[in-house]
């Protein structure tokens, strides 16, 4: 009687033990990335994560990365210039890059250059395909790309130096250091990459001349946990870059263009009970040069100063239901030559759902509205369900509204902008299904995206000046699938992991693909490895695309293709050694319309871990 | 056998008589130069950084036409990119490009690429010949207005012997008697003068006129400038005027003026005893007696669907249009007539309209 309430009692105390622990296990998870929807709000959308080992097997520029490992095709002025993306079939500016949670698209045209941002910065990145504006703000239209640092609290100590050199005299050095214990967390990191960039144009006597760039960038994050309930985090980053920008095969440049970009964040975690509730504060800085003649000291410059403050609460009802609120207040600050200054201030209220009504079947709901002067702002919101149909079979559905708000540009440029734009509209769905098995993985979705309201600088009737309006509507629609599949057979690791997109995306009026959109882009990688050895590949191709040019209207289709193999030295400090051949079969081809990219070129790494 | 023979001297003697006859009986038949003679060169600018400018052909009758005839000729040749005026020095002409600042030397009535000049050039603009030397006004760095400048060429070995300082933004260039005359339309901001420059010390003299003074003309002891006025982006929009300047002075004689500052006057050509210009879509018509500038056009191009008239020329009775449409297609031609020619349609009758290039810069006459 004695021994069996005890064994009750020990039962009890177990289980309490259990589940805090479960608690805390859960707290740790929800503390160590800041963008907390991106794990608990994207059941019902297609999201693909590239950890750490993917990141750092592939060369430093988020292009590199997400153009052999994602559906979003870039439109790169020659390797390592400015870089837009085209996700889904949509413009450069209707896909949002978030930063820890914090949209960093830039205020003054919208878009995010993927060439200002080195991958090797993040622990994690992931793309997170269609509508996120509810969430994520403006700019989710296509999809969204969120690059995290993680904060861990399990104690550790864990240096990276990682060291790159290749062609065309190209450097790469990152170092970061991980430092954790039940405390405190650090996760600092520094990255440096320049190159003369001077390539020979394949088949041509001709060299890539004023492309040399360098760019250095410093993260620094910290956590600090000061009770089981209470996390404090501080993110920050410095990004400075100077390219020289190339030219084309028709024109020399002689040009250069430095970015400055910082971004803080402030993070104040609270845990009681059911509900959590996170405050931050955030400022974004963004401040480019333009020299027009490199070989002066003459430049044309704006810049940009956002400051953010968030508040986020979360409140677990039950098991299966929780209720989410989101409240912002953002206020930009635009300084430019052309922009004069101007100050922009937004609010909104945001309101989420979750609701697991079985084991197999669960739907997300939410809406989003602004308040501001600046625009007539929409309802937005997104309705999103996933059955999961056997235990290896899943079915997603979402539909959703998104919006991407004027920029400085579209609103103040020189007398000429238009301060009564409103912003572009997309109501889009999608449905998607996903097998997962212990070792393959494949999903295929089909979307349909209805884009209105678009902007765009076209002459008016009067006096022919180019000024903005919401004058296009494109509908965009396709289908990506993803193939990935693992085996480990003793020593031998195989991994295979492709996708292929097909995408439509015409303008209503004119009915014709819209320029700088395949409507085919594959990429696939395939690895080896054996004990201390592995050998991979990479393959990109891209449909042939149209230019905006009449005479020359369209850059022909590609396929780039890398090899690469590694060795690791070493137990308890490690020494990977890599040797990679980038473009192997030297396919001449250009990303954009008479700006051709290298040839065949080589790459020696060496990843040092202590 | 004997049949082939007798055919065969019948195919020469015939050969021959043809050829005999045409020189006896037409000796004054006009042999064209080039398969480009006899029209009119349409220089397309194309797509700004898009790499695409190129050249349209128009026959004088209108009967041959024919686009993107320097690719056509040379193939590998890439034009380059914003083309903007042609200057001829006897059977050479210099495709001026903006872009790319280089010049592309053609034979003018062949388009066979004879050459490159692309050193020492930024931002070019238009171009004047005189006495074996080509004068190429150059804006230099948008964002520095000290440096723009008159490159000299000498036309013999096609390079750059020196260069010529004036203010900022200088534009369209006409000689007329060893003089330069260079309208300074401020180029990235808005200038008011003409630079007048002696080709024989390359000393420089201005003359202020109107806002951005765009296009000029020379007559009779007269300089007449078109002046545009300042845009509506500028912040304090101005109205167009038509200036007359005294070139053995150089001093404003008489200054015609807008009084709505929404008129912009371009494209000033003078033909016969009348100047004609244009002011968005509609082609103005001004005797050179009259005190006052007319308040209406003649005619306009708004049925062609033309917001404004990019190009503008005049040339045996015809006026020439271009069309730039929206700047990323295709651009038009239209053709109207100016109603002097015997039996000819009255002024701004629409004769022709053609698709050329993107944005119809200019049209240079190979006759």
């Amino acid at each position: 009687m004695t021994a069996k309430k005890l064994f009750l009692f020990w039962i009890l105390l177990l289980c309490q033990l259990v589940c805090a622990q479960q608690d805390s296990i859960v707290r740790l998870k929800e503390v160590t990335v800041s963008d907390f929807q991106l794990k608990n709000f994207s059941r019902t959308q297609s999201v693909a994560v590239l950890n750490d080992s993917i990141i750092e097997k592939n060369a430093t520029s988020l292009t590199t990365l997400l153009n052999y490992n994602s559906a979003i095709y870039f439109k790169e002025n020659g390797l390592g210039m400015v870089s837009s993306p085209s996700f889904r079939g949509t413009t450069a500016q209707q896909t949002a890059v978030i930063w820890n949670g914090i949209n960093i698209n830039s205020q003054l045209n919208g878009q995010t250059d993927f060439n200002t941002i080195t991958s090797w910065d993040f622990d994690e990145i992931t793309v997170r395909a269609g509508g996120g504006s509810v969430v994520y703000g403006s700019s989710a239209i296509g999809g969204s790309v969120h690059l995290n640092n993680i904060l861990g609290f399990k104690s550790t100590v864990e240096n990276t130096l990682q060291l790159g050199y290749g062609s065309y005299n190209t450097f790469g050095g990152h170092y970061k250091i991980l430092a954790a214990n039940e405390k405190t967390s650090v996760n600092a990191s520094i990255s440096r990459n320049s190159s003369e960039n001077d390539y020979r144009y394949p088949g041509m006597a001709k060299y890539n001349e004023n492309g040399q760039y360098y760019n250095t960038s410093v993260n620094a994050n910290f956590g600090y946990k000061i009770s089981d309930s209470h996390y404090l985090k501080l993110y920050s980053q410095l990004f400075e870059g100077e390219r020289h920008f190339s030219g084309t095969l028709a024109a020399k440049s002689k040009s250069k263009y430095q970015d400055l970009n910082t971004r803080n964040l402030l993070e104040w975690d609270a845990f009681f009970n059911k509900w959590t509730s996170r405050l931050k504060v955030a400022f974004v800085g963004e401040q480019y040069k333009y020299f027009e003649n490199a070989k002066t000291t003459l430049f044309e410059t704006s810049k940009a100063e956002t400051f953010i403050s968030k508040y986020d609460l979360n409140y677990t009802i039950n098991k299966k239901l929780s209720v989410n609120a989101i409240v912002d207040y953002t206020k930009t600050k635009g300084t430019g030559i052309q922009i004069g200054q101007n100050t922009r201030e937004i609010g909104s209220v945001a309101l989420l759902a979750k609701h697991q009504v079985l084991k197999q079947f669960g739907y997300e709901a939410s809406v989003r509205k602004e308040l501001t002067d600046n625009y007539k702002s929409p309802l937005l919101f997104a309705l999103g369900t996933h059955l999961d149909l056997t235990k290896n079979y899943s079915l997603l559905l979402n539909g959703s509204r998104n919006f991407r708000i004027p920029t400085f540009n579209d609103l103040y440029w020189d007398n000429l902008g238009n301060p009564d734009l409103k912003p572009e509209n997309s109501y889009q769905a999608e449905i998607g299904q996903q097998l997962k098995f212990k070792n393959v993985f494949i999903s295929a979705t089909a979307y349909y995206n209805d884009i209105r309201d678009m902007i765009q600088w076209t002459p008016n009737t009067t006096n022919g000046n180019f000024t903005p309006g919401n004058v296009a509507k494109v509908k965009s629609y396709g289908a990506e699938l993803v193939l990935n599949w693992q085996a480990k057979l003793d020593n031998h690791i195989f991994d295979f992991r492709s996708g292929y997109s097909y995408t439509i995306s015409k303008d209503e009026e004119t009915d014709r693909q819209l320029i700088y959109v395949p409507q085919h882009k594959a990429n696939a990688s395939v690895a080896y490895s054996y004990k201390r050895w592995a050998i991979n590949g990479q393959f990109l191709f891209n449909g042939f695309v149209y230019t905006p040019s009449q005479k020359y209207n369209t850059v022909e289709e590609y396929l780039v293709s890398n090899v690469g193999t590694n060795y690791t030295f070493g137990n308890k400090i490690t020494y990977k050694l890599g040797f990679r051949v980038l473009n192997i079969f030297n396919e001449d081809y250009q990303s954009v319309l008479q700006r051709p990219m290298p040839g065949t070129n080589y790459a020696i790494n060496l990843i040092f871990k202590f | 056998m004997k049949f082939s023979k007798l055919f065969l001297s019948a195919l020469v003697a015939s050969l021959l008589f043809v050829s005999c006859s045409e020189d006896d009986n037409q000796p004054n038949r006009y042999i064209p130069l080039g398969t480009y003679d006899s029209g009119v060169l349409v220089l397309n600018q194309g797509g700004f950084g898009h790499g695409d400018a190129s050249v349209s052909y128009i026959s004088f009758g209108f009967t041959t036409f024919e686009n993107d005839i320097f690719s056509l000729v040379n193939p590998d040749v890439i034009l380059g990119d914003t083309a903007q005026d042609v200057g001829f020095n006897g059977a050479s002409a210099y495709i001026i490009l903006n872009g790319s600042n280089k010049i592309e030397i053609v034979n003018r009535y062949t388009l066979k690429s004879t050459g490159t000049i692309d050193e020492g050039l930024s931002n070019p603009r238009y171009m004047a010949v005189y006495n074996g030397k080509g004068y190429v006004t150059n804006w230099g760095d948008a964002t520095n207005p000290n440096d723009d400048y008159v490159a000299i060429i000498d036309l013999a070995t096609n390079t750059i012997t020196g260069n010529i300082a004036v203010v900022e933004g200088p534009e369209r260039i006409i000689e007329n008697e060893g003089k330069l005359y260079v309208a300074q339309t401020g180029g990235y901001g808005y200038g008011n003068q003409i630079s007048v420059i002696s080709t024989a010390n390359n000393a420089v003299t201005t003359i202020t006129v109107g806002d951005v003074p765009n296009s000029i003309q020379i007559k009779d002891g007269f300089l007449w400038v078109g002046c545009a006025g300042r845009p509506i982006y500028s912040g304090v929009e101005t109205a167009g005027k038509l200036v007359k300047v005294n070139i053995a002075t150089n001093t404003v004689a008489t200054t015609f003026a807008y009084t709505e500052v929404t008129k912009h006057i371009s494209n000033l050509v003078l033909e016969g005893s009348s100047a004609y210009y244009t002011v968005d879509s509609g082609i103005f018509k001004f005797d050179l007696t009259e005190n006052s500038l007319p308040a209406t056009p003649k005619f306009t191009t708004t049925a062609q669907g033309v917001y404004g008239v990019y190009s503008f020329a005049i040339k045996r009775g015809h006026i020439y249009v271009g069309d730039a449409g929206d700047y990323e297609h295709d651009g038009h031609v239209y053709i109207y007539s100016l109603g002097t020619e015997v039996e000819q349609k009255p002024l701004g009758t629409l004769e022709n309209s053609f698709t050329v290039g993107v944005i119809p810069a200019g049209f240079y006459f190979n006759f």
